[in-house]
């Protein structure tokens, strides 16, 4: 008789163990290693749903999250959080209730539920991973997808542009909404630590590569975001109670050549650059305009 | 075209093209997804519309809006999806809207495993949204009949204004098969009855229970009314209960009177055998195996495989019991179709069940073990 054991090894703390299956370069991995850095160690349960998230537990010992985790159905995280947050209330307890979700599971299927966890102002924490397409179904669009870009369903190139998340979760008036990127740590911890010592329904954006689907290079991964931010694509901002703006870096020039060559997943014959150039400028006064106009508070 | 090296979700999408199937939505859902991305190829080169949904019930949404509006539309998805379908299904049953929504399978409940196989949506399907009204589906065991069963199926929504299913699984759906589909025998294609533009036009006339509605297409000549709550055969709403127990007495017959005449079925009788495997879907495949090697043994047996399993096949059931005193029903679920059997084999039968539901397949082996045959 064979006896099954347990390696404490895989059983460290941490909200990724090791020897995941996540793919090479997923902006995932480091995602869950920054958000558990931000943290500093708070208590959480994590709400996932149908996405790589919910593979990336993999099998018992192999891996698995490292606190307590529901991988629930595909539209359903921000409503299953949201019983999860009730409870905690109830209880007097403060451990953070965390939505761990794609961008499917965000933009498509799950919008219903988590905007009405915004609109009731749930006390939990949303974060979207978004690696702008079903990354784990065979690479379809999402509508998280950006214009001209190739996937399985959108073989000369996707019509319609990427839907502005955050902008619609902003017009719910949440305490806050912020971008992070994997390429800016110190910025992408300050806005979890933002996040965590906020009460009610805060949603953080993360641009995360997704090798597979951008048919990219694993090891291009981080600085594939960080041309995403300094080229004006990847916006990194925050949002106080859905009015207030506050910008934290710019773009410095760098061409979007520099981003999308370095993705197959750009090249399709109907790419137009020069529309993209445009869309990203027109993107940016309008922030640009909003942020002068209702700039966040001081110490906000 | 000759032979071909097809998988089965393929084999679907050219039988629904085979049935001019003009209207496709999808979302993507594993095992079921490449059958998205054949329909998003192959739909709008004849002029159609395929499109990827925004969720499941957006999926069947578009599809009841395009058969309402003339179209003929198929969805596809998985158990997960199929639960998202259900009200909408319930919809187009009180609406009469002919469509075919294909399940691929996996392995339930919830997520499941779903790159795992398993045959374990059947009573689902059958009872798949609130009321319980008769549905129709069918079961192809292999990629050759995906093609077949999903034209036919087509034929069959057209026909009865129905919403019809083809419940394939991972295993027939993502494994290819050398297949020659010109050479797979169909019937005559099957257009909806429409009512003639001068006529006078109810959403849902009929004189006898049993009679199917001519259809006139949204945006046509006639002011046509579609409604999800109970409704008269003008479609206005009603709250009479002769009235609404007449229109679910229509729904019910429709279906119900014409279950033989849609029974597909696959014999294979040997005289004098006792014993009789029935079973279908990739699960039959196995049942034929477990057949030809028990007669090589000398054992008499007979299998009957169900390629309609709802409406139940009753009275092609019953014909292969006579005689049998023992039948053998395996299935890669906890014994669903069996209850079926148990309901109709006359007293002194025995209904032994093979049951499996760990995502691997029954083994002929295996149905030989547990059915008596080694």
């Amino acid at each position: 008789m064979t006896t099954a054991t347990t390696d404490q090894a895989m059983l460290c703390d941490g909200i990724l163990r090791p020897g995941n299956t996540n793919c090479a370069g997923c902006g995932m991995s480091l995602g869950h290693q920054w958000l558990e850095q931000g943290l500093e160690g708070a208590k959480l349960t994590l709400c996932i749903p149908a996405c790589c998230g919910i593979v990336a537990a993999g099998a018992f010992p192999t891996s698995a999250y490292g606190v307590p985790t529901i991988a629930c159905t595909f539209a359903s995280a921000a409503a299953v959080a949201s019983g999860v947050a009730a409870v905690r209330q109830l209880n007097h307890e403060d451990d953070l209730t965390v939505c761990w979700t794609g961008d499917g599971g965000t933009y498509d299927i799950g919008i219903a539920t988590l905007s009405a966890a915004a609109e009731r102002n749930e006390d939990l924490i949303y974060i979207c991973y978004d690696n702008e397409i079903y990354g784990n179904t065979g690479g379809q669009r999402s509508s998280a997808t950006p214009q001209w870009v190739k996937t399985s369903t959108t073989v000369e190139g996707k019509a319609e542009p990427k839907k502005d998340i955050m902008a619609i979760m902003a017009a719910h008036r949440i305490p806050y909404a912020a971008t992070l990127s994997l390429a800016h740590r110190d910025d992408f911890l300050r806005k979890i630590r933002t996040a965590q010592k906020t009460r009610g329904f805060r949603f953080l954006l993360m641009l995360s590569p997704c090798p597979t689907g951008w048919k990219s290079e694993a090891a291009d991964s981080v600085d594939l975001v960080d041309t995403a931010v300094r080229c004006g694509l990847f916006p990194l901002y925050e949002v106080f109670d859905g009015r207030r703006y506050r910008i934290n870096a710019r773009p410095d020039g760098t061409p979007l050549e520099n981003y999308i060559s370095r993705q197959r997943r750009y090249r399709s014959e109907t790419l137009d650059l020069d529309a993209m150039k445009r869309e990203v400028d027109a993107q940016w006064a309008y922030l640009n305009t909003v942020a002068r106009t209702f700039p966040a508070r001081e110490g906000e | 075209m000759g032979r071909e090296f097809l998988e089965g979700n393929e084999a679907i999408a050219r039988g629904a093209m085979k049935a001019r199937c003009d209207f496709f939505a999808g979302y993507p859902i594993t095992p079921a997804s490449s059958i998205l991305h054949y329909m998003l190829e192959l739909v709008p080169a004849i002029g159609g519309t395929a499109i990827q949904a925004e969720d499941e019930i957006a999926s069947i949404g578009f599809c009841i809006g395009a058969a309402m509006a003339g179209r003929k539309a198929m969805t596809a998805t998985s158990g997960p999806g199929i639960s998202l379908y259900s009200e909408n299904i319930g919809l187009a049953q009180i609406g009469e809207t002919p469509l075919v929504i294909v399940n691929v399978q996996r392995q339930g409940p919830a997520t499941g495993s779903a790159t795992k196989g398993a045959e374990g949506d059947i009573q689902f399907t059958r009872w798949v949204t609130s009321g319980g009204l008769p549905v129709i589906a069918l079961s192809p065991a292999t990629v050759g009949e995906a093609y077949e069963l999903t034209y036919r199926a087509f034929n069959l929504a057209e026909q009865y204004r129905s919403p019809v299913f083809v419940l394939t699984s991972k295993e027939i759906g993502v494994t290819r098969e050398s297949v020659d589909l010109d050479a797979i025998e169909l019937p005559p294609l099957v257009e909806r009855k429409r009512v003639g533009d001068d006529e006078e036009y109810l959403p849902h006339r009929f004189d006898r229970p049993a009679d199917v509605p001519a259809m006139s297409d949204f945006g046509g000549a006639h002011i046509a009314r579609y409604t999800t709550s109970t409704h008269d055969q003008a479609a206005y709403l009603t709250a009479k209960p002769a009235v609404i127990q007449e229109m679910i007495d229509h729904y019910t017959a429709k279906i119900d009177a014409v279950a033989d005449d849609i029974a597909l079925v696959k014999r294979d009788f040997q005289e004098s055998a006792e014993t009789l495997i029935i079973s279908y879907g990739i699960t039959s495949r196995s049942a034929a195996v477990a057949v030809r090697e028990a007669r090589a043994r000398g054992a008499r047996v007979s299998s009957l495989v169900l390629q309609t399993l709802w409406p139940v096949p009753q009275r092609a059931i019953l014909a292969a019991l006579d005689g049998i005193r023992r039948v053998i029903v395996p299935e890669m679920n906890m014994g669903q179709y069996r209850l079926e059997i148990e309901r109709l084999a006359p007293t002194g039968v025995a209904v032994i069940g093979v049951n499996k539901m760990n995502t691997t397949l029954i083994s002929p082996a295996e149905i030989q073990r547990t059915g008596g045959l080694l």
